[in-house]
């Protein structure tokens, strides 16, 4: 039967494209996403989409059979049958799904009756019974790795991850001329970089401070009157580390120093602008 | 044996099954509006009834309880007077039932949007409401069981157990989750705080989707599946056993919901390890409910019931599958708090609950109302478009969840995170929430043509109030059939059962709770974390009355991609004065629980006033009415605030007795000092007496007590 074809192929698309996956950049994801749980939570996974499968070729199958002709649906049915026998794959999986054919249903009809509601005696059906084991079986296993061998507790999995992320920043940051500090700032004057400061300044400053500049919540800055000094090493500084007690954050964790130069050196561009809504002076004339 | 002639009660049936549409059709217009409030944040219209934290709760309230609730009842006083060949036992019980439910549900509809709440998710209710709940859910219950005494049938169909188990459960789920102390008539504290209250309340919440949303829909689909169909029940055995590991295991399950929260390891991988085995309980009521209509596919094609039957069981599936995949904890790492979640929850709501109830709705109506459906096409009709809502609805959640979770935690490969402003991950989302409020549209249309066909049906038709039967009474002595299963003894004896039930549903709950409770080592204790002033205190009940935690978390789970954005991740010690617990499910918006001294007061100031003031972009609702504005006075309730302090003390908070007397004047000493702060802002005319200032004074509070520790220990 023509339409029986693709189910031959399903199978080896289920294993080929997790394994294609992680032959792929898509690996660097489900590495992470897995760790060390990934071989077990593969073998469920497919394990379960094996299941899922049985269920919805079988439920395809019988919908196949209600739809076809009357007429056809004996011939065609006793066709498949003899296929079906044919191939080791349908013996293995009517075995596991248990289904005793429908002729037979009489004898396995129990004998009492509820509104009308009979209820068959069909047995579990194997392969639901070796899931529901397997399920049971990684139970056991998960609670005794995590809490008498050696999984991870989620503080610790936390340790390791800042760990290795300082590990990576470090490499990465050692390779970069990224290592801008408040003591050899320098101001950048470069269109493109200052284009980033904007970018950055927009998204991060200007809820406090007016997209213009002007001051809000936090003060002018686009007046000459300055808090905190108006130096490139002042300015950097105080992005960099905040002044906590007026409600400035630290912006460390956030913007990385080359990006914190340009959004520096894009605040003192604004020196001598006129904001539409300026807030007050505050601080010392400079 | 001589027969005996008797009538079933038709009407209980009518009431609750339209009660439940009615009340349906509401609540999910009411979910309609807070989809749109995502995108358009004005369509609170600055009311606070309509804050969307208030109606999100009531939205959610109305389709568990009034929508479902209301059908469910409908579906099992039906099949259970017909499965036990008896009326129902009491006219008194059973209308007390109808009238106390929506009494209730009127009461709900009434309070939530005026924010009288508890904030646990699902138990919103205060404490009255909750008294009124448990009685009528105890009516409920005594009218079954005696029923059942009733029966002239010998043996309890598995529909039955399934009620059985549902009505114990959710007694106990109930009453243990709501034990609190009244401050006034419609404000209490939680008994429980912080890490045992978050517990107690995800113990209850998983469980009342278990044994409110599953386990009492499971025995419908045990009566209404094969009288559709005309099949019988493709395996007993199937039945029992499903049936007895489904309510074991299920009850263990609740802390997956705090996966990664200062809930103490263990618990947390009991939760995990029994949602695992929770799979194919769930998946043997599919498989009993899909193999039942081995033989019957032809009719599949042509009956709108059996479509819907055949839609709600494989949502059932899917979303039990997708349950415990969601509760591996690395899966949930990327999951937790995001879109994903409600679209999990929604397969299971909109596809198997909606689903089945509209299926047995269709099949209910013509055979009370004699006649048949006006039309099959246009139910057919229905189950398609409602299909499509589904689709729209779970889908572009997915991907927005999907998109979410992995923008908060892009980082630079210099250690920054990509997206440091929250803002980015929310706009982002804009067109999902479209695309989502088109599903629920859609799905509420689908409603729309279902009233439609019933109005022409009932029309058509003639209402049979007392439909008559009769039966052989119940012969006194049972004879043993020769090899009968072991499990028809239980099935015999509903007192067994019921007890049976109890002792399977207890063990999880106490072995996970009485721990967190009893052992200290579980909550660490920090010796900085003190209570809360009483004006925090007062902010705290603001933020508990508008529902920021629909919104908000209060829990950073220890993930570097949270400890960049947030700060140090929350500790179980942090939590002992929080009566209730504020974690939240879900971040729309980002944690709070170290936004304490984070920003300056006037950023909140401006922030409540006018989200977009401060954030260009953001969906958070205007909060007017907590400041005096356009002429309206705003004066923060101070008449409750020393009682506050003594049911806290009750409850082992230590305020010392000065504390407590002099609860008002220090509540109004701090808020001076924050009114005077805000008026050195030339922008800012605030008066201390405002609730915005106790709202400041909360925020400005949130997890800086372990800072305190830190500045104190490097001097």
């Amino acid at each position: 039967m023509k339409t029986q074809l693709p189910t031959k192929y399903f199978l080896p698309i289920l294993v080929l494209i997790p394994g294609m996956a992680s032959a792929s950049p898509v690996a660097e994801f489900f590495y992470g996403l897995f760790n060390d749980m990934y071989f077990w939570l593969f073998l469920l996974v497919a394990f379960l989409l094996l299941l899922a499968y049985n269920a919805v070729r079988m439920a395809f199958n019988t919908i196949e059979r209600a739809m076809r002709p009357q007429a056809a649906t004996d011939e065609e049915t006793a066709e498949a049958e003899v296929e079906e026998e044919e191939s080791f794959f349908s013996r293995w999986y009517d075995k596991l799904a248990g289904l005793k054919p429908m002729e037979k249903e009489q004898d396995i009809l129990l004998d009492h009756e509820y509104d009308g509601i009979r209820e068959l005696d069909n047995s579990l059906p194997p392969w639901w019974l070796y899931g529901f084991y397997i399920t049971i079986i990684f139970a056991v296993f998960y609670m005794f790795y995590y809490h008498i061998g050696s999984g991870k507790s989620s503080v610790e999995e936390y340790k390791t991850e800042m760990a290795e992320a300082e590990k990576a920043r470090e490499a990465y940051m050692a390779k970069m001329d990224n290592l801008v500090d408040e003591t050899n700032v320098t101001l950048v004057e470069d269109a493109g970089r200052l284009a980033n400061g904007e970018k950055i300044y927009l998204q991060n400053c200007a809820q406090c401070h007016a997209k213009d500049g002007g001051g809000g919540i936090g003060p002018n800055l686009t007046d000459d009157y300055w808090i905190h000094g108006n130096s490139i090493e002042d300015v950097f500084k105080i992005i960099k580390y905040g002044v906590i007690s007026k409600g400035m954050q630290s912006w460390k964790d956030q913007i990385n120093p080359k990006n914190m130069q340009d959004v520096a050196s894009y605040v003192l561009s604004l020196q001598g602008t006129t904001p539409v809504k300026p807030k007050d002076p505050e601080g010392e004339k400079m | 044996m001589e027969m005996q002639k008797f009538s079933y009660n038709n009407t209980i049936v009518r009431n609750f099954l339209f009660a439940g549409l009615i009340f349906g059709l509401v609540g999910m217009l009411v979910g309609l509006l807070v989809a749109l409030q995502l995108i358009f944040p004005g369509l609170s219209f600055d009311l606070s009834i309509l804050g969307y934290g208030r109606i999100r709760a009531l939205h959610t309230n109305a389709v568990i309880f009034a929508f479902v609730g209301n059908a469910m009842f409908a579906g099992i006083y039906y099949s259970l007077q017909r499965l036990l060949k008896t009326r129902l036992a009491s006219d008194f019980l059973t209308n007390f039932h109808f009238w106390g439910w929506q009494l209730i549900i009127v009461a709900a509809v009434i309070t939530l949007p005026l924010g009288y709440t508890s904030s646990k998710e699902y138990a919103e209710l205060e404490w009255p409401i909750d008294i009124a709940i448990a009685l009528v859910w105890v009516a409920f219950g005594v009218n079954m069981f005696w029923t059942i005494l009733r029966r002239r049938e010998r043996h309890l169909y598995v529909a039955i157990w399934f009620y059985i188990a549902t009505f114990v459960t959710v007694a106990v789920l109930h009453i243990v989750n709501n034990i609190e102390i009244p401050v006034h008539f419609m404000k209490s504290y939680s008994a429980y705080s912080g890490v045992k209250d978050a517990l107690v309340q995800w113990w209850y919440g998983h469980n009342a989707v278990a044994f409110f949303l599953t386990t009492p829909i499971l025995g419908l689909m045990y009566y209404f599946l094969p009288k559709a169909a005309n099949r019988p029940i493709y395996s007993y055995k199937l039945s029992i056993i499903h049936f007895w590991a489904l309510i074991f295991i299920y009850i263990w399950a609740g802390p997956h919901h705090l996966l990664y929260t200062a809930l103490p390891d263990w618990a947390q991988s009991l939760g995990v390890v029994f949602s695992i085995m929770l799979i194919f309980p769930s998946w043997g009521g599919m498989l009993n409910g899909l193999l039942t209509l081995r033989g019957a596919w032809d009719k599949v094609k042509e009956s709108a019931v059996l479509k819907f039957f055949v839609v709600a069981v494989t949502a059932y599936g899917m979303a039990t599958f997708e349950g415990p995949m969601l509760s591996l904890k690395n899966v949930n790492a990327i999951a937790h708090y995001t879109d994903w979640i409600p679209a999990h929850v929604h397969i299971g709501t909109l596809g198997w609950n909606g689903f089945l109830i509209f299926g047995m709705t269709y099949w209910l109506i013509p055979r009370m109302y004699r006649t048949k459906l006006y039309s099959e096409k246009l139910a057919n009709t229905h189950f398609w478009i409602g299909t499509l809502g589904i689709v729209f609805w779970a889908l572009p959640m997915y991907v927005s969840g999907f998109t979410q979770s992995l923008m908060w935690k892009q980082f630079n490969p210099d250690g920054t995170l990509m997206y440091s402003n929250f803002l980015e991950t929310v706009t982002q989302l804009m067109p999902m929430y479209a695309l989502r409020a088109i599903g629920g549209a859609l799905y509420i249309i689908g409603l729309g043509f279902m009233a439609v066909n019933l109005i022409r049906t009932i029309a058509g038709g003639s209402f049979e109030a007392e439909e008559s039967a009769e039966a052989p009474a119940l012969a006194p002595k049972y004879t043993k059939h020769k090899g009968e299963h072991w499990h028809r003894w239980i099935e015999r004896r509903p007192t067994q059962l019921m007890i049976g039930s109890i002792i399977v549903i207890l063990i999880g709950g106490i072995v996970e709770i009485v721990p967190t409770m009893m052992v200290d080592s579980n909550i660490p204790k920090i010796e900085s974390v003190k209570p809360y002033t009483a004006l925090e205190l007062e902010g705290r009940d603001i933020y508990i009355r508008e529902g920021c935690n629909a919104c908000h978390t209060q829990m950073v789970r220890p993930f570097r991609s949270e400890t960049v954005r947030y700060g140090e991740y929350s500790k179980a010690g942090e939590f002992v004065y929080d009566f209730p617990f504020l974690w939240g499910s879900k971040r729309t918006g980002p944690d709070l629980h170290r936004v304490g001294g984070k920003y300056p007061h006037s950023w909140h100031y401006q922030h409540m006033w006018e989200p977009t003031y401060t954030s260009d972009g953001s969906i958070m609702p205007r909060y007017p009415w907590l400041f005096n504005h356009d002429g309206k006075v705003n004066e923060l309730n101070t008449k409750y605030t020393r009682k506050k302090l003594e049911v806290m003390r009750g409850l082992g908070v230590p305020y010392t007795d000065t504390e407590i007397e002099n609860a008002v004047s220090d509540l109004m000493a701090q808020a001076q000092e924050i009114a005077d702060e805000l008026n050195a802002d030339p922008d800012i005319t605030v008066s201390p007496n405002e609730e915005i200032i106790a709202m400041i004074a909360y925020l400005q509070r949130l997890g800086t007590d372990i800072k305190v520790k830190t500045e104190v220990a490097q001097k």
